[in-house]
């Protein structure tokens, strides 16, 4: 199988069509008589929640799964991928949400990597000349000699479509494009995106969230709900609130209301605190804040600029340099993380998998992961496992998490169920403070609603709640107070109701409130 | 004095060639613990056949087709079956201790053959090592087949959606590594110390396989280890020359591990890591298993 596409299909005609593909597994149908068609020259969003068939559908189209029915043609003509190179020879590369790079390899080298022409003995040289045509060509620029784990999250995607691109593709799939860059990156990307679709390929990228991305940049845009294609349109049709609905299938409110309830005592009092970072560097300089009981503290910032130190500092998992830390008056600057959890502080970690949760104990265990240490759950030194058991039962019936027992391992879950779950198991404790990081990163429009909302049900219920997020809309509409952090500073700290967008926005980019108002 | 540096780089002949048939495997993702079994075998092996045949080369051949044989059997271990490479490893170990002394007691003593001429005093083997070191660093760095074996040992997921066949190249690796580790352990037998004895190796396959840690799997680092290596165990069996008294041979004998201990440290630093990444090849040790 070499390429099959004829020379004279160019911009505007149909490359890759699929015609009825279904896909069953076992008690599901994750593809549903799918028909799809993207032309040349396009960018064609495919959207969906998690669980919507996205990820069949991607997976089938790169030829990683073969449908159980239903036919591809790939420029008229009718193709069968066995695997994934089937597809790559064909002209379909694949941009992955989880980066297929070998980080300590160079980029040229990760470029090279399975080139049928890489010939026997490496030609660096030549192929960096013709990596860097493909390069100019779309106004990209890399270091090529750079080692993968050198590079950001924005310049790792950049080399697997570079890669992708130097293999000859025509079709690329892009994985949730925006997933884990900062928005200067994100803007970067979209500017290639599109330089590439004017260079006659096809972009397709598939989005869980993020609508206002597929707004900004497709032509058009298919919506996928159940395995199902529940409407193709242009996207100039297409709104955020009309695309939502489509995806979930009823309205969804986007502005979740700020909600005031009476404030209360102050329960985190931190003062002047500082913390290095993993390299040794300032990364929180002297920041002070306090939150009352039934108040939401919305830190906003692009990561990178003290936030991981700042939770990690309250979470007890770093030490600080200087400044002090009390909860409900009592010093706990220096107190482990245990005793915290013990206190009442409650913390939902940015990375769910890695952090939040082990991937293959069940969901009982992970849920004992916070219990385990309360004496109402262990007798004598053994965890009495009935009682966690019932407890797990219950907060998955409330934090209505989808799985058929509470047996499973926690990687059989969704990341939006995972995220259900380990937040149940920290607002279950009923914590006074939940420090809450990137709470709703990669999850479906569903989930997210329900994740903020069950935050504001906890400070209704007098906890205090410290949301850290690069969502900018997530925090204004969440946050009674709004701190722009830049370089583990914060610029100023804004009453929810006085944060308008451009403020913010200015603020985070360094700019400081004082400097702003005068 | 210069017999003592002599006979250092004769030990240190051994340590290279086997810890390039070691580093090869490690490179692909694929540890093989049983070094000292496998040389053990080839060592041998090829003892019995050149005593037997009285032919020098028969004996070499022998000693890397066992070698080699040794290393697809740890393949289908730990690349086909999925199985836990240490396990697999220790068990080639303990065969190759156990059979080896059964097979080789018959024939215990000396070889009985006229010695291998030596170059400058060194034996021909010095330099094939030093040979050996070249094309195998060549291989790994410039060439597609090099790049094809480090990326399976780094992420085989990676390489395997990339056109790669993880199993094919790992194989590929653990054979031609074997064969080297049999190479070894015929030379050690038909040319370092020409007597049979059993489990004549005291402990070399270690040394190399610690040798392959402390060379942050490079092939120059490895050769220059093994020099200083092949020395400290020189040193180890005349304790006599430096320090008596205080160093016994059994301390000296210590002293690679320490050394690579030291190293292993190193390597897991902050600082270590943030200047240079991580050295381990990131698969190492872990079975590949498509879903």
């Amino acid at each position: 199988m070499y390429k099959v596409l004829p020379e004279n299909i160019k911009r505007g005609h149909t490359i890759l069509e699929a015609r009825g593909i279904t896909k069953r597994f076992p008690g599901v149908v994750a593809n549903d008589r799918i028909d799809f068609k993207i032309r040349l020259g396009e960018i064609h969003a495919v959207l969906g929640e998690n669980g919507a068939g996205k990820t069949t559908l991607m997976k089938i189209l790169f030829g990683q799964y073969q449908p159980d029915e239903g036919e591809i043609f790939i420029g008229g003509e009718e193709v069968r991928f066995k695997s994934p190179l089937d597809a790559i020879d064909l002209g379909i590369g694949m941009v992955h949400q989880h980066r297929k790079l070998i980080p300590a390899h160079s980029v040229i080298e990760n470029i090279i990597l399975g080139h049928p022409r890489a010939g026997k003995i490496l030609n660096l040289k030549r192929a960096e000349q013709e990596v860097l045509e493909i390069c100019e060509k779309y106004g990209f620029s890399l270091d090529l000699n750079a080692k993968v784990w050198q590079l950001s999250e924005g310049e790792k995607q950049l080399v697997e479509i570079i890669k992708a691109l130097y293999r000859g593709a025509e079709v690329l799939i892009l994985d949730e494009p925006s997933s884990a860059l900062t928005p200067v990156e994100t803007e970067k990307l979209l500017i290639s995106i599109k330089a590439m679709s004017e260079g006659d390929l096809a972009i397709v990228p598939f989005i869980t969230h993020k609508l206002p991305i597929v707004l900004q940049i497709s032509d058009r845009v298919t919506v996928l709900r159940k395995g199902k294609v529940v409407s193709c349109i242009d996207t100039s049709e297409a709104t955020e609130q009309s695309l939502a609905k489509e995806m979930v299938g009823r309205d969804v409110i986007f502005r979740t209301q700020r909600t005031t309830v009476e404030k209360g005592e102050t329960i985190i009092q931190v003062n002047d605190l500082s913390a290095f970072s993993d390299k040794g560097v300032m990364a929180l300089n002297g920041v002070s804040f306090s939150i009352r009981e039934g108040e939401i503290f919305g830190v906003a910032g692009i990561s990178g600029n003290g936030q991981r130190e700042l939770v990690e500092v309250l979470a007890g998992l770093r030490k600080p340099e200087g400044g002090s830390v009390s909860l409900d008056e009592v010093d706990i600057t220096f107190a482990d993380s245990l005793k915290r959890w013990r206190l009442g502080i409650g913390y939902v970690p940015a990375d769910r998998i890695a952090m939040g949760s082990i991937a293959d104990f069940s969901l009982v265990e992970n849920v004992t992961m916070n219990y385990y240490f309360d004496h109402e759950y262990y007798r004598r030194g053994v965890l009495d496992t009935k009682k966690i058991r019932e407890l797990t039962n219950d907060i998955i019936a409330e934090y209505d998490v989808i799985t058929p027992n509470v047996d499973i391992v926690a990687k059989c879950l969704s990341g939006g169920n995972l995220q259900k779950l380990i937040l149940a198991r920290v607002l279950s404790r009923k914590p006074r403070l939940v420090i809450v990081d990137l709470p709703t990163q990669g999850l479906d429009v569903g989930a997210t609603e329900f994740v903020r909302n069950k935050l504001i049900d906890a400070k209704k219920e007098g906890a205090c709640v410290l949301l850290i997020s690069e969502d900018l809309d997530e925090v204004l509409s969440l946050s009674d107070w709004v701190a722009p952090i830049y370089e583990g500073e914060f610029m100023g700290i804004l009453p929810g109701e006085d944060a308008k967008r451009e403020l913010v926005g200015a603020m985070m980019a360094g700019i400081h409130l004082d400097e702003e108002s005068a | 004095m210069a017999e003592f540096f002599i006979r250092s780089l004769d030990a240190s002949t051994i340590f290279t060639i086997a810890a390039l048939g070691e580093l090869i495997g490690q490179r692909s993702g694929i540890l093989n613990v049983g070094i000292e079994g496998v040389m053990l075998f080839g060592a041998t092996l090829g003892f019995i056949t050149a005593k037997t045949t009285g032919s020098y080369l028969l004996g070499f051949l022998v000693g890397i087709a066992v070698g080699g044989l040794i290393g697809l059997l740890h393949g289908i271990f730990s690349i086909t079956l999925g199985g836990d490479q240490v396990v697999s490893g220790m068990g080639i170990w303990i065969l190759g201790f156990g059979l080896t002394t059964y097979i080789g007691s018959p024939y215990t003593g000396p070889l009985g053959m006229e010695r291998i001429p030596t170059i400058l005093g060194l034996s021909p083997f010095f330099f094939v090592a030093i040979g050996l070191t070249v094309i195998i660093w060549f291989i790994l760095s410039r060439t597609s087949l090099g790049l094809r074996i480090r990326s399976v040992g780094e992420n085989p997921e990676v390489a395997e959606v990339s056109g790669i066949s993880v199993a094919k190249t790992r194989y590929l690796c653990v054979v031609g590594g074997g064969m080297l580790m049999g190479f070894a352990g015929a030379i050690y037998s038909l040319d370092y110390n020409p007597v049979w004895n059993y489990n004549f190796l005291l402990g070399r396959g270690f040394i190399a396989l610690a040798l392959v840690f402390f060379s942050m799997w490079n092939p120059f680092i490895l050769l220059g280890g093994s020099i200083l290596f092949g020395t400290l165990w020189q040193l180890s069996l005349n304790p006599q020359l430096f320090l008596p008294g205080l160093m016994s041979r059994y301390i000296w004998r210590t002293v690679p591990f320490a050394i690579t201990l030291g190293a292993l440290l190193l390597m897991s630093t902050k600082w270590f890591r943030t200047k240079w990444g991580a050295a381990t090849p990131e698969a190492l040790g872990q079975p590949y298993v498509k879903d």
